[in-house]
């Protein structure tokens, strides 16, 4: 049986030590953090912490997503804030490899992740909140996620107010 | 000027230690609870706590008691969290304890009068709640003071042995009503 965690394109794993480098770099790149809720530069400090705080567990379920082709490391994404009583969960992503961007590997890692939350962790639903732009909007209900809310206003970033969008996904509906 | 912590019926205030004994009752009355997010019997160390740390208002921790302006007498509660200031937002709680005081236009004068001291006080740009979908007495009155149902989170609350969906209402600067 093929694990939850192995997709078409990429591989999810625990992240490790080694990470720390390129954890660091996407978090201080312009392009990768622009709709992200990262808004002060990271330090050192705090990527090096972040990695070692990432033990996969239920709380904080932080993944690699390695490329399967090439083996290399392209982001990171996880589900975290479990509501325990709900069963619910938030997912946050980041590919930081601009060179894979728009190559579905988001799609295929975000799959990954919500595979895992529902088989492994019994999860019922799964949500993530990010400014509207249209690419993550496609990205998501290319998985079946359904659009829930546009919270008007809700984020502050690069000189603008922007809406909000909350999107979902249920037991049942991964596409 | 206007106080800005009073409304027509309700003045805002700190909470003090002597509060405790009514947030007890109402916090363990299933009346009050069910329509909140809390879900475990609450103890009297807990609010005492609650109430010790709500005392140090400021910017990230605005949370009031609210009282009536006729009898100064204590009948909720109503605050601000998460706190942004970047996003100038913030998300609202609200309950009113004393049963007897509802139905009377106080949740909704105590709503108008947090939101226009967020508004005007703290200089908050959007102010956001979720509510259960079904409590249509309370989204009633959220769109009454001016609030948007900006959307609806599927089975996000489980609670009493099934799933609920959640509206998410906001309001923006300019969109409070009075009347």
């Amino acid at each position: 049986m093929k694990s939850a965690l192995e997709g078409e394109l990429v591989r999810l794993r625990a992240r490790e030590a080694e990470d720390e480098p390129f954890a660091h770099r996407w978090a201080n790149d312009a392009e990768v953090i622009r709709w992200l809720g990262a808004r002060y530069p990271a330090a050192r400090a705090l990527s090096a912490e972040r990695i070692r705080d990432a033990a996969p567990r239920r709380e904080l379920c932080v993944f690699s997503i390695d490329d399967i082709a090439t083996q290399h490391t392209i982001g990171w994404l996880g589900l975290h804030g479990e509501a325990v009583e709900h069963r619910s969960a938030s997912l946050g992503i980041a590919l930081g490899e601009k060179a894979y961007w728009n190559g579905g590997y988001g799609t295929d890692a975000m799959r990954g992740a919500c595979r895992f939350g529902f088989a492994m962790m019994n999860l019922n639903r799964i949500l993530d909140v990010y400014p509207e732009n249209e690419g993550a909007i496609r990205c998501y209900e290319k998985a079946g996620f359904v659009l829930e809310a546009r919270m008007r206003d809700g984020m502050f970033k690069h000189g603008s107010y922007h809406d909000l969008i909350q999107m979902s996904l249920l037991t049942g509906e991964l596409k | 000027m206007d106080s800005p912590f009073e409304g027509r019926l309700v003045r805002l205030r700190a909470r003090e230690p002597e509060d405790e004994p009514l947030l007890f009752q109402w916090f363990n009355d299933h009346e009050v609870t069910q329509h909140l997010t809390i879900r475990y019997p609450l103890s009297h160390a807990q609010e005492k706590e609650f109430i010790e740390g709500s005392s140090r208002m400021g910017y990230n921790n605005p949370s009031f008691g609210v009282e009536t302006i006729a009898e100064s007498r204590l009948i909720g509660g109503v605050g601000f969290e998460q706190v942004s200031p970047e996003n100038r937002s913030a998300i609202l709680g609200i309950a009113i304890g004393d049963k007897t005081f509802w139905n009377g236009g106080y949740g909704t004068d105590t709503m108008r009068t947090l939101c226009r001291f967020g508004f005007e006080m703290m200089n908050l740009h959007r102010i956001e709640l979720e509510v259960y979908a079904e409590n249509e007495r309370a989204v009633h009155v959220y769109k009454k003071v001016g609030f948007h149902l900006e959307g609806t989170r599927r089975q996000a609350c489980f609670k009493f042995g099934r799933y609920q969906d959640v509206h998410v209402m906001g309001l923006l600067e300019g969109e409070l009503r009075w009347d």
